[in-house]
């Protein structure tokens, strides 16, 4: 039996999701959120080294669960097999309201004015889809804006020239420098580069009631003990639901989009916490599952006149998945490098993002994160002996003693790398499972490598005794990053939306994540993805007003 | 349902389950009477805590055998490594083989000087199983303690990370 | 008839089910429950302990009723990994804890820590300042189960808060698990390693069962394994009393990050009380302070004031004579006289 009906019903409660419940809800829409996580909190992670959304050895406490929710991933040399969430290769993000934006390290970056146009800056790269987005920076600055001030940005790129133009400086000051932060900036400025404060989603000072950052070490991977790091749960999803106009209904797996006999979008089937099949008829529909689920929903919703699933009439829908391709340098220093002020990485720098010659791009440089005894452990260099006395040796010696330099490069997308249906594997609902295929471009190999070797002189530079390179391969790039299923574009045969991320062929359904990123940019997508969902769903809003 | 009340792994519970009710109606004792293993069995559980304590030997600081790393394996070995329980059969097993082989006599009873000369060949000849047991090990070691393994935080202190650490209350 | 039978059957086998565990639990004292459950360690420990005459029931409670519910869960294959006492069953701890420890009871009733969960998470001052967090459960209801939106709502600074169970209002938010386990050996007092001069480190002992209750462990760490703190008051490392007792009161009265005397709840003495430990002044128990002064004064001031009755509270951060920063040039600006110089070094080491 049908649900009352809602204007519009929202597939997934992360950043995408949050952003366009709360303006779409405080526009006055109806609006339904279907979440198929639940409500978590710091009490549910508890800061297990072995069991988080980034160090998975014991599972991952943010979900999805690895009973239900398998995947197929087919690797480069053609061998598939079936992978659980906390397995290697399934690219898991996270599954519970505020999606990855709960424990992510919420570094908030705004693209390039180049990222945005990679097709004309850098031509066509064969083999690749490197394609320009269908509109600039500037169109995207006043929402990169929204998204910084509303949900919360610390940090301070102002000595930072490689970067389009902003109007207004970022909400809150940069935490207090680490003490790899005052290692790097003297080595960046001796090497004329322009280091800055990274930019977070995180309180430096109390921000819109919530405290400041305590600088603990269980920063990425965790939800924050303190409230201190701002996602969609803390910011903009209590926002819709104080508008008594947004319901949020957690456990809840979407099915399929539905249609009618003339092909339009009349709402979504689901199965909610009780597992009954659910039906709820709106008037527009949005996804936003992440690149690798909302293409699996488009697909697995067929319809007779869409057999091959919602806006996949040129076989676009899942193409071009990709991530980043992280590379970067470890370096070994004589003197401690460790201060146990979370979150760890806080100095950046954006020299390298564009005009390397001799590859495709390039991408921000920070310093990494605090890394746990764990995974230090196994980020060694290559002849250092992976177990026994010299290992331990070596961990004892160097565990305070080591910066790492690390940084997502721009992809050039492929149209091979992609999701689809899994012909066999179904989940707990009995849903075909995404099947991810496909191989990193070779340009993206050579991009990385090439950030690399740059990051290792900015590190010997620091005074590094010892470096090795962190390199990239050739393996099929998603993960949390995970982008480009779902193209942004002006033509419908080249791409699955339009610049508004509505689905070509329909008026009335939507993507609003990461899936519609034409490129993914040389930086963490998420403040790019928050900025979209802002633009796009105001303009959902004010397209409403006028058909009403 | 989210993954908060995930369904998690049964044998050990259904062996629970049972020991406890039966124990119940006997009022006797419970379990494997004496053994302090739950997966392996006595002589598993030996060679593992060998080849533990080869992957991260103890000298100044403690080792994987202070810090009971294999009884992290263990009791993971029903919960989340239920896939890896035939790999570290036949591993284990092929450790001591190896070692009856070349010295007559059991991994354990090989001397510490023995028994590194004889995994740095078994490294090469069985590698996954060899890489899984370090990467296990590695996990039990530095991990987190209240999986069994890194007893009294050994690793940590080792590498001077203070817990719980001090951190204070900000206002605001 | 052959109803009846059943009916006396069902029964029987039913009452062997709720006394049978009670019988278990007397006859194995519980070894036959650490071959399954995770408690080895803790079972050891408390074999040994001085705390090995109580039996296990007397704490994890051995009800009908619990009984039963342990019956059910262990036949339904839902047995916890490691057994704990329930948040319910800790408040009942307090309780017996003070059948024999009367003394140490009354005197922690009396003191600061005797704190509830109303006046914690539903003091309107603090919550209008600063919204509620799970970090609050490290060191206060660190015993609760669940997260902070299953005991307070709502969570923002606006209120009115209330508790969802109501029942917890005047539970003790920092009981005496929060900092004592009772699984631990009962050997003799240990002295700490002690400073020719460290005042205060000869005072007192610490028994073993001295213990940090990490919420996010759910263990206790035992004092000697708790680190202490590198203090600085700008660029200068501040003396700190050898006492490592004073490890445990630095997990909750913490510096910030920046490891400066006075940032976030840190109380670390500087100026003339400067290496004194924090237990130099309050009592264990009670945490009370005035009593104290006169161990030291006025034999080491000649002052010739009445420490007693000044207003020395951190309460009151403004306070001239705060006893945690006080210096000699608070109270002779233009400099100590002559005098008392003598006295001033003598006290302060």
């Amino acid at each position: 039996m049908a649900l009352p009906r809602v204007n519009v019903v929202i597939v997934g409660a992360g950043a995408g999701g949050g952003v366009a419940a709360r303006v779409l809800s405080e526009a006055g829409l109806r609006v339904a959120v279907l979440e198929r996580g639940g409500w978590m909190s710091a009490a549910d992670d508890r800061k297990d080294d072995l069991r988080n959304q980034r160090t998975t050895a014991l599972g991952h406490p943010f979900g999805p669960d690895d009973e239900r929710n398998p995947r197929v991933l087919v690797d480069i040399n053609g061998v598939e097999r079936q992978v659980r969430p906390s397995g290697p290769g399934y690219c898991n993000n996270a599954a519970c309201v505020g999606g990855g934006t709960l424990s992510y390290g919420a570094m908030a970056w705004r693209f390039h004015p180049d990222d945005f146009r990679m097709r004309s800056v850098y031509g066509r790269i064969g083999g690749g889809t490197l394609e320009d987005w269908p509109f600039g920076y500037d169109e995207l600055e006043p929402y990169y804006e929204q998204a910084e001030w509303e949900i919360g940005v610390s940090g301070d790129d102002s000595a930072n020239p490689f970067k389009g133009a902003r109007r207004k400086p970022l909400p809150m000051p940069p935490l207090p420098p680490t003490r790899e932060y005052e290692i790097l900036k003297p080595a960046a400025l001796r090497m004329g580069l322009h280091p800055f404060d990274i930019p977070m989603l995180r309180n430096s000072v109390p921000y819109q009631g919530r405290g400041a950052c305590m600088r603990c070490r269980w920063c990425v991977g965790f939800a924050c003990e303190i409230d201190a790091k701002n996602g969609t749960q803390n910011t903009v999803i209590p926002r819709a639901l104080a508008t008594g106009n947004c319901e949020l209904r957690t456990g809840c797996m979407a099915r399929e989009i539905l249609t009618n006999s003339s092909g339009k979008v009349t709402g979504v089937a689901y199965f909610d916490e009780s597992d009954r099949l659910q039906q709820q008829p709106a008037d527009v529909v949005v996804v936003a599952g992440a690149a690798i689920e909302s293409a699996r929903l488009l697909l697995n919703s067929r319809h007779r006149l869409f057999p091959h699933g919602l806006g996949n009439r040129h076989d676009w829908v899942g193409r071009n998945l990709q991530g980043h391709t992280y590379t970067g340098a470890v370096g070994l220093f004589e003197q401690v490098t460790y201060d146990d002020a979370g979150p760890g990485a806080g100095i950046a720098i954006c020299d390298f993002n564009h005009g390397n010659p001799g590859v495709v791009g390039g991408g921000v440089l920070c310093n990494e994160f605090i890394r746990l005894p764990y995974q230090f452990a196994r980020q060694i260099p290559a002849d250092v002996p992976r177990w026994g006395r010299e290992h331990k040796e070596f961990m004892r010696r160097y565990y305070r003693r080591s910066i790492t330099i690390y940084g997502p490069t721009q992809e050039v997308p492929s149209f091979e790398c992609r999701v689809q249906l899994d012909p066999k594997v179904r989940d707990y609902w009995g849903l075909p499972v995404a099947r991810l295929s496909g191989r990193n471009h070779p340009k993206n190999v050579e991009t990385g490598t090439a950030m690399a070797v740059k990051a290792e002189k900015w590190v010997k530079e620091a005074g590094a005794i010892r470096t090795w390179l962190i390199m990239p391969n050739l393996g099929l790039s998603g993960g949390q990053h995970q982008a480009g299923t779902c193209r942004m574009g002006s033509d419908p045969k080249t791409s699955v939306v339009d610049a508004w991320g509505r689905v070509h062929d329909f008026d009335n359904l939507y993507v609003m994540d990461g899936s519609v990123h034409v490129t993914n940019g040389g930086f963490n997508p998420v403040l790019t993805i928050l900025a979209l969902a802002y633009r796009n769903a105001a303009h959902l809003a004010r397209e409403w007003r006028h058909r009403t | 349902m989210g993954p908060k009340k995930a369904h998690r792994p049964g044998g050990r519970r259904r062996f629970l389950a049972t020991a406890a009710l039966a124990a119940t109606a006997a009022g006797a004792g419970c379990g494997r009477a004496g053994s302090s293993w739950r997966f392996f069995s006595e002589d598993e559980g030996e060679t593992l805590i060998a080849l533990c304590e080869q992957i991260i030997p103890a000298d100044q600081d403690p080792g994987a055998r202070q810090a009971e790393t294999a009884h992290y394996i263990d009791r993971q070995m029903l919960l989340q490594f239920q896939e890896f329980g035939r790999v570290y059969r036949d591993g284990l097993a092929q450790i001591d083989r190896a070692s009856r082989a070349g010295h007559q006599k059991r991994f354990i009873e090989l001397s510490a000087v023995e028994q590194t000369a004889l995994l740095a060949i078994f490294e090469r000849e069985h590698a996954a199983f060899f890489r899984l047991a370090v990467t296990h090990t590695m996990q039990g070691f530095y991990g987190n303690p209240r999986h069994g393994g890194n007893r009294d935080a050994a690793s940590w202190r080792m590498l001077g990370i203070p817990e719980p650490p001090i951190r204070g209350r900000l206002k605001g | 008839m052959r109803l009846w039978w059943t009916v006396a059957v069902v029964m029987g086998l039913g009452a062997a089910a709720i006394v049978g565990p009670n019988l278990y639990y007397r006859s194995s004292a519980g070894r036959g429950c650490s071959r399954c459950h995770e408690i080895g360690e803790q079972y050891r420990l408390w074999k040994v302990s001085s705390h090995r005459s109580v039996a296990c029931e007397t704490c994890h409670r051995s009800s009908l009723f619990t009984n039963a519910r342990r019956v059910a869960t262990h036949a339904l294959g839902r047995v916890p990994e490691q057994p704990r006492l329930a948040t319910q069953d800790v408040f009942e701890m307090v309780e017996r804890c003070r059948n024999c420890h009367q003394g140490e009871f009354a005197e922690w009733r009396a003191g600061p820590h005797r704190i509830t969960y109303r006046e914690v998470f539903l003091d309107r001052k603090h919550n209008a300042e600063t919204r509620l967090r799970e970090d609050c459960f490290r060191c206060h209801g660190m015993h609760f189960e669940g997260g902070l939106t299953e005991l307070v709502t709502p969570i923002d600074r606006k209120g009115p808060w209330r508790l969802l169970d109501t029942r917890m209002a005047d539970r003790p938010a920092i009981p005496c698990l929060g900092c004592h386990a009772v699984h631990r050996e009962g050997v003799p007092l240990v002295r700490p390693a002690e400073g020719r001069r460290a005042i205060s480190a000869r005072q007192e002992t610490f028994r073993p069962s001295v213990a940090l209750f990490d919420r996010r462990e759910r263990k206790a760490s035992p004092l000697a394994e708790l680190p202490m703190p590198v203090m600085k008051e700008g660029a200068r490392l501040v003396r700190i009393s050898p006492d490592h007792r004073q490890a445990l009161c630095y997990q909750c009265h913490a510096p910030d990050v920046t490891a400066q005397t006075g940032t976030g709840d840190d109380r670390t003495p500087t100026g003339v009380h400067e290496g004194l430990s924090c237990l130099a002044c309050h009592s264990r128990h009670r945490q009370t302070t005035r009593a104290s002064c006169t161990t030291c004064h006025p034999r080491l001031s000649n002052c010739g004031l009445d420490v007693e009755k000044m207003d020395t509270t951190f309460l009151k951060p403004d306070s001239r004579h705060n006893i945690h920063t006080v210096q000699c040039a608070d109270c002779h600006p233009k400099g100590v006289p002559a005098k008392k110089k003598a006295a001033s070094r003598a006290f302060s080491g």
